[in-house]
């Protein structure tokens, strides 16, 4: 049958895209169970749309949307909103599958980053996105895009020096 | 050169965490659960909740491995119901505009004008000639019936307050000279009984 549930598309868009899409919504929420189901909302509703990724800009911003709408509804609003943007709040689980200590040094390095920083360096080494599809997710300028992720690596190679 | 071009390459060892299977299994659910939805045609997806009452339905067509999606907006519907209204709206504005028409208000204006100023008359030195006049009515006021002495039937007073412009020009010289001032007109118009 040539529908949406037996169209095997969508599962290679998602094994391509999924990973990216889950690192980039646990910048708003701690726990991997809240950021899948940002995922699995954003994806849908998503694909349901398009029936393809051509435009990966309104993919990301979809997610961004659902992840600071399921912030603003949520009953423990304060405390997400808190925790998602306090910019030093480690996460309580993994975002990356670590291989050695100084990939779990570097891993925790970006967690430190700065929330406008470490969204636009997860769009752009790890969903590599252009500047330009990162300002139109975010809503701000190709040039913003590209000064935040200048920021963010020089703030991670500043941090990464041996004291 | 790139300073961070070792960093960058650093960071893209790093792998992202990969989706649960359970989250996989639960996108598959939600599309298959839209499948099972569908009634008569099998390429007829219903949109997310919230989205439904848009009264619209997405067709999906896969032909040779292309997508096209042609939407069937349901408020292209015709309503036969607002059309008839419609209509007869239509037809009582054309009954009250054929009564306007075929009464046309029979007016002989009476015209009371503010004296003009008496630059019109000391403007007329030798060598000037006049070049133009305009009179623009930027406001017009109905003031009412009002039954003036004199007059048998009442009148509509109307108010026209104008600025008129006089212009004059010397050949000789090439100069020009112009004059703006506001006059205001009050023309009574007679008012038919019948």
């Amino acid at each position: 049958m040539e529908n949406v549930a037996n169209h095997e598309d969508w599962k290679v868009c998602f094994s391509e895209y999924g990973p990216g899409l889950l690192l980039f919504a646990r910048q708003w929420v701690r726990s991997p169970a809240d950021a899948e189901d940002i995922v699995q909302e954003a994806f849908v509703k998503f694909w349901r749309r398009n029936h393809r990724i051509d435009n990966r800009a309104l993919l990301y911003a979809t997610v961004r949307s659902i992840a600071l709408d399921l912030i603003r509804r949520d009953s423990r609003r304060a405390r997400r909103e808190a925790e998602a943007f306090s910019d030093v709040a480690p996460s309580s689980q993994p975002q990356f599958a670590v291989e050695d200590e100084s990939q779990r040094t570097l891993a925790a390095a970006v967690d430190l980053l700065p929330h406008e920083q470490r969204e636009v360096l997860v769009m752009k080494i790890w969903n590599e996105l252009t500047f330009a599809e990162i300002g139109s997710a975010l809503e701000i300028s190709q040039n913003t895009a590209a000064s935040r992720y200048r920021y963010a690596l020089s703030a991670l190679k500043k941090n990464l020096q041996p004291q | 050169m790139n300073d961070f071009s070792e960093l960058e390459s650093e960071l893209k060892k790093l792998r992202p965490a990969k989706p649960s299977a359970e989250l996989l299994a639960r996108i598959d659910a939600v599309f298959a659960k839209a499948d099972s939805n569908q009634t008569t045609d099998p390429h007829l997806y219903p949109l997310p909740q919230g989205e439904a009452d848009a009264e619209r339905q997405v067709r999906v067509t896969h032909s040779s491995g292309d997508t096209a999606k042609i939407i069937h907006p349901t408020r292209f519907k015709v309503s036969w119901l607002s059309l008839g209204l419609g209509l007869a709206a239509a037809a009582i504005f054309l009954i009250f505009a054929r009564v306007g028409v075929d009464r046309p208000p029979k007016r002989t204006p009476i015209t009371q004008n503010t004296p003009a100023p008496a630059t019109r008359s000391t403007i007329a030195s030798p060598g000037f000639i006049p070049a133009g006049a305009t009179q623009v009515v930027y406001h017009t006021r109905d003031e009412g019936l009002h039954f003036p002495t004199g007059y048998d039937e009442p009148m509509r007073r109307v108010r026209y307050q104008k600025r008129e412009t006089l212009q004059w020009r010397n050949p000789n010289t090439g100069a020009s000279l112009r004059v703006s001032y506001p006059s205001e007109e009050v023309v009574l118009i007679p008012v038919s009984g019948q």
